[in-house]
């Protein structure tokens, strides 16, 4: 969780009516979803309802999108930050970002949005964004059914920045406007299949249309929002202890020492 | 008021008649209490009605006058009606008058238009006889300018009155004046691309400029420019040729050499960008604004060529890629056969930077030339030819094989950077040393040192996603590797001190080894010297300290740094801040990680060398009897039983951490020990018994102790020790009920850190009070 230090983010506007979430959004498809409950987690709820939680400032998560060349990285983003869609390509070069202001259960909350440049010339530059990512979203074009054997390589330069199960993990199949009924089905299948070997959730949009866009960055939002919101919750109270009993350390009277050496290792978040 | 409100008025004399109350129910009346309330109500309502009436007689005088206004007014407005509709018909007559007229205009307007396309025609066709003639004899004289400039006349010329005229009377005349006219534009156009294109390969720029200059008159903007474009390109190319020749030749002095191809871009950029400078006024004076893009889309392609040539030879005799590959496979497999010292690196590094910077510089001088041309070229175009030219101007710059290259060279430099960076704080971490009476050892200055180094290169490329990236890497540095090397040196504990070593003796060290043992590994500094083990400590400690402000001392001074590049027009896009402004304020949220580390190592310090003492040390303060009489009190006065050995036990031992540790830590760990003392205290002072004597005495020694800590410490002592302050002047009463004096509106400025149930409890250690009464007293 980071908040932003800089007083810009405090005093912005209103969170705009359309970026409201009271109700928990749901998966696209229950064969491969991070989460099967429909509704908040209670103990987020009730904080949610408490004053304090309302007042801390802008909590902002940070998401990082990847995925290979032209699968739609860029026009996903645009889809649902700027509701446009452009046919024409231009390449991203090294990494763009966006701020989108959400309000979930009353309290407002951001996501940090990286788009990343697929090209390997600019990995250097977007592998750096990795670090203390929330959610990681490893996009893959339905139509070209390579760019999903990609995915398992993308996911893995990922999570190399990563703990293991610190972040969200999203597979999204772009251009399902592109795709018959069938053809989609069948990719789906597959890609459903992928999903559940990364633990990650699927789904399935097209930026064309816009088809389940707005879904999918809801859903987001809301499993980012109340990992972090857990996260505070659980984290005041464990810290790491310093010179729980290593070396040097002559104990005194051994009785008295706390049995619990935890020298939990430390680790970034 | 409900008198001169009409509506109730009404409602009364509707509902009921004149009165609310009917003559049948007075009739019925029978008891005279019923008739006397009834009777009153009568008579309120006549003086109701009274009073109405005289509202209204007042109003009559007032209504009269207006009524007689009125009257006096009807003859004027039977005046002004008969005005008004003559008005009216004087307006519709001239409407009329106006029509009719305007009708004559516009049939004379007609006229007159007609009148002068004829002049036009007749002006166009005697033009068209000059220009032929006139033609003719230019280029008869070899006057190519002249023979242009008839041309140009013709070419403006409307083809279609042209073509009407050739329908009309004086078709033959006119046919052969065209005939000879299109037949001359041509001669002169194949002419003048002959001559250009001679001039050119001469190398001749007078001829150059002046053959260039005729283009557009004949319509040939795109070729003009294009022809003219070859031959800057021509001349480009030569020079570029000669400088890389003269780079990779060598002979050069030991500076020059180290960024030999970091200049010959610049020479090839700066030649470019002076091609420009000189040649847009003639470019803007004789084919108008807007053509700057069309000429500068031609250079850059010589410029790609050229730069590209000076980037693989860069490549080539840097070993450029080669020393990628070696760090990239070292970052992979820390244990690698082959591994490049990062000092090795430190020059490729700046060249790769230089240039880029350079380049930068380039397209930013290009992108606005261009965009100032293009304003005034647009100045009345569509918006959508507007979006247009700043598409292509967009992609000329982001993907001209220039910024390719570049954007390849910055893909290799910053995974070499990072390698630099990480290599470098390892090795500071690795070469730590500390000298007596310092605070900090010297990887910490070494590390940020190193950081600020890189993160001013990459800076110094002035590529806003290059200098984030190395941000996030030295963030990630920070963060991880070298707090990590901090928090595992805090870790190993701070020793307990020597006096008790002594007094455990053997067997301390046994277990020592036991443990270092168990756990699988045998750590020297164990055994070495728990001094050391304290000093390395308590500089950990600065060091800690120390990071948290370098941090914070960085993140401010790269955003001068990058508003001053801002102000300078890099990273136009809008993005750039934003970016920056992330990756910034991610790095300054590592150094509160610092200090969150800082904080758990005092506490630890504080658990393990303060508080064993201290605690014995109050301790002592039980076996000192407060349960004293005037002879024993006289006794303590001149031998003072506990209080000065505590300060100076304290002394003694602080002094050790005062002189180890920056004054702002120290004092944040003698105020961690001040809350000890008092909470101790408290605590040992409830075990006591009390005399009246004695209560006195614990009054002064608890005096002299916060004197004394109020001097090793800027935070205030006072309020820490409020509950003890108070509880001695509870100990220092005279009776039980004396506490009223001093609790509840009694008390003042006083404010009670103590709840009743304390005070009793208090009230209670002096022996000489009676439970009783402590019981009896209302709090
Ligand atoms: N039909 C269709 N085309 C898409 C869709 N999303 C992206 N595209 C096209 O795919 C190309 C690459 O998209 P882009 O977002 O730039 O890819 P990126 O390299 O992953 O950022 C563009 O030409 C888009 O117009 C989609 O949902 N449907
Ligand atoms: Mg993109």
């Amino acid at each position: 969780m980071q908040e932003m230090a800089n007083g810009k983010m405090h005093f912005s506007a209103p969170v705009s009516k359309d970026r409201i979430i009271s109700k928990f959004p749901k998966w696209y498809t229950p064969q491969a979803c991070l989460q099967m409950k429909d509704h908040w987690h209670t103990r987020v709820k009730t904080a949610c309802q408490d004053r304090t939680t309302r007042n801390v400032g802008m909590k902002m998560s940070k998401v990082v999108v990847v995925g290979d060349l032209y699968v739609g990285k860029t026009c996903l983003i645009n889809r649902f930050c700027k509701d446009m869609f452009d046919r024409d390509y231009k390449a991203t070069i090294g990494v763009d970002f966006e701020i989108e202001r959400f309000e979930l259960s009353g309290v407002p909350y951001s996501l940090q949005i990286w788009d990343t440049a697929g090209q390997e010339k600019f990995k250097c530059i977007a592998s750096t964004y990795y670090r203390g990512a929330q959610v990681i979203i490893i996009v893959f074009d339905l139509a070209d059914i390579r760019t999903l054997e990609h995915t398992r390589q993308w996911l893995q330069e990922a999570m190399r920045e990563n703990d293991p199960g610190s972040c969200f993990i999203f597979l999204v199949g772009t251009k399902r406007d592109l795709l018959s009924s069938a053809e989609c089905h069948r990719t789906e299948r597959d890609a459903v299949k992928m999903a559940s070997e990364m633990q990650a959730e699927f789904w399935s949009v097209s930026s064309k249309t816009g088809e389940n866009v707005r879904e999918f960055f809801f859903r987001v939002a809301a499993l980012a929002f109340e990992g972090s919101m857990l996260r505070d919750l659980e984290g005041a109270g464990s810290h790491s202890h310093i010179g729980a009993g290593d070396l040097i350390r002559i104990d005194q009277g051994t009785a008295e020492e706390p049995k619990a050496k935890s020298v939990k290792k430390l680790s970034c978040c | 008021m409900a008198e001169s409100n009409p509506a109730v008025a009404v409602k009364r004399s509707a509902s009921a008649g004149l009165s609310a109350i009917s003559a049948e129910a007075i009739e019925g009346l029978t008891e005279l209490d019923e008739l006397e309330r009834v009777y009153q109500q009568l008579c309120d309502e006549e003086k109701q009605v009274e009073s109405e009436l005289e509202a209204l007689i007042s109003q009559q005088g007032n209504i009269e006058t207006k009524m007689l206004a009125l009257q006096r007014m009807g003859p004027n407005l039977q005046l002004i009606e008969g005005d008004a509709t003559q008005l009216s018909g004087m307006i519709t007559f001239t409407c009329s008058l106006a029509e009719n007229v305007s009708s004559k205009v516009r049939q004379l307007d007609l006229a007159k238009n007609r009148l002068y396309q004829a002049i036009q025609r007749a002006d166009d066709i005697l033009d068209l006889k000059f220009c032929t003639d006139g033609v003719q004899t230019a280029l008869r004289n070899e006057d190519y300018e002249q023979a242009a400039a008839h041309v140009h006349r013709y070419l403006s010329l409307d083809q279609s009155v042209i073509e009407l005229s050739r329908q009309g009377g004086e078709s033959s005349a006119v046919d052969a004046s065209l005939a000879l006219l299109q037949e001359a534009e041509q001669r002169l156009k194949a002419l003048v691309k002959e001559r250009l294109d001679q001039a050119i390969a001469d190398g001749d720029l007078a001829q150059v400029e002046r053959f260039f200059k005729i283009f557009p008159l004949l319509g040939l903007h795109d070729q003009g420019l294009a022809r003219f474009a070859q031959y800057l390109c021509a001349q480009l190319a030569k020079k570029a040729e000669e400088n890389l020749l003269l780079a990779v030749g060598g002979e050069l002095g030991e500076r020059r050499a180290a960024l030999i191809f970091a200049d010959t871009l610049t020479l090839l950029l700066e030649g470019i960008a002076r091609i420009v400078e000189t040649h847009q006024p003639i470019v803007e004076t004789y084919y108008g604004p807007g053509r700057l893009y069309t000429l500068i889309k031609h250079l850059q392609v010589e410029c790609d060529r050229q730069a590209e040539k000076v980037v693989d030879k860069f490549i080539q005799q840097r070993d450029y890629q080669n020393k990628f590959q070696i760090v990239q496979s070292s970052m992979m497999r820390s244990m690698s056969t082959e591994k490049i010292e990062p000092r090795e690196l430190d020059p490729v590094l700046l060249e790769v930077t230089v240039m880029n910077s350079r380049a930068e510089l380039y397209l930013r001088f290009l992108r606005r030339r261009i965009t100032a041309d293009f304003e005034v070229g647009d100045a009345t175009a569509p918006k959508s030819t507007v979006q247009e030219h700043q598409q292509s101007l967009e992609k000329l710059l982001t993907h001209c094989l220039l910024s390719r290259n570049m954007q390849e060279l910055i893909g290799y430099y910053i995974p070499m950077e990072e390698y630099y960076m990480r290599e470098s704080v390892n090795k500071a971490v690795a070469m730590d040393t500390y000298e007596k009476g310092q605070l900090t050892s010297s990887m910490v200055d070494d590390c940020f040192y190193i950081v600020k180094k890189c993160i001013s290169r990459a800076l110094s490329s002035s590529s806003i996603d290059c200098l984030c990236a190395m941000i996030n890497h030295a963030t990630s540095v920070l963060e991880s590797d070298f707090r990590e090397v901090l928090y595992n040196k805090l870790r190993q504990g701070f020793p307990a001190t020597t006096l008790q070593d002594i007094q455990r003796g053997v067997s301390s060290a046994v277990s020592l080894m036991q443990t270092s043992l168990q756990q699988g590994k045998f750590n020297t500094l164990g055994i070495e010297s728990a001094e050391d083990a304290k000093a390395s400590f308590l500089v950990t400690l600065n060091n800690v300290e120390v990071c948290s402000e370098n941090i914070i001392t960085l993140k401010k001074n790269l955003e001068s740094d990058c508003s001053k590049l801002f102000s300078q027009g890099f990273g136009s896009g809008e993005q750039a801040q934003a970016k920056i402004d992330s990756c910034l304020s991610d790095l300054v949220s590592t150094s509160s990680k610092f200090k969150d580390l800082l904080q758990e190592g005092l506490t630890e310090l504080n658990n393990t060398a303060i508080k064993p003492q201290v605690k014995p040390w109050i301790s002592n303060f039980l076996s000192i009897s407060h349960n004293i009489e005037e002879d024993e009190f006289n006794e303590y006065e001149a031998n003072d039983p506990w209080v000065q050995q505590f300060i100076v036990n304290l002394e003694q031992l602080m002094a050790e951490f005062k002189a180890g540790l920056s004054p702002v830590i120290y004092d944040t760990l003698t105020s961690l020990m001040t809350s000890l003392i008092s909470l101790e205290m408290e605590k040992t002072v409830l075990k006591c018994t009390f005399s009246r004597l004695g209560g006195l005495q614990f009054d002064k020694e608890l005096r002299s102790l916060v004197t004394y800590l109020t001097t090793v410490t800027t935070w205030t002592i006072r309020d820490k020790f409020a509950r003890l302050t108070q509880m001695a002047t509870i100990l220092n009463l005279e009776r039980v009920t004396e506490i009223l004096d001093y609790w509840g509106p009694n008390s003042g400025p006083l404010t009670w850190r103590l709840t009743p149930a304390e005070v009793r409890q208090v009230l209670a250690l002096r022996i000489d009070f009676r439970s009783e009464d402590i019981k009896r007293l209302r709090l």
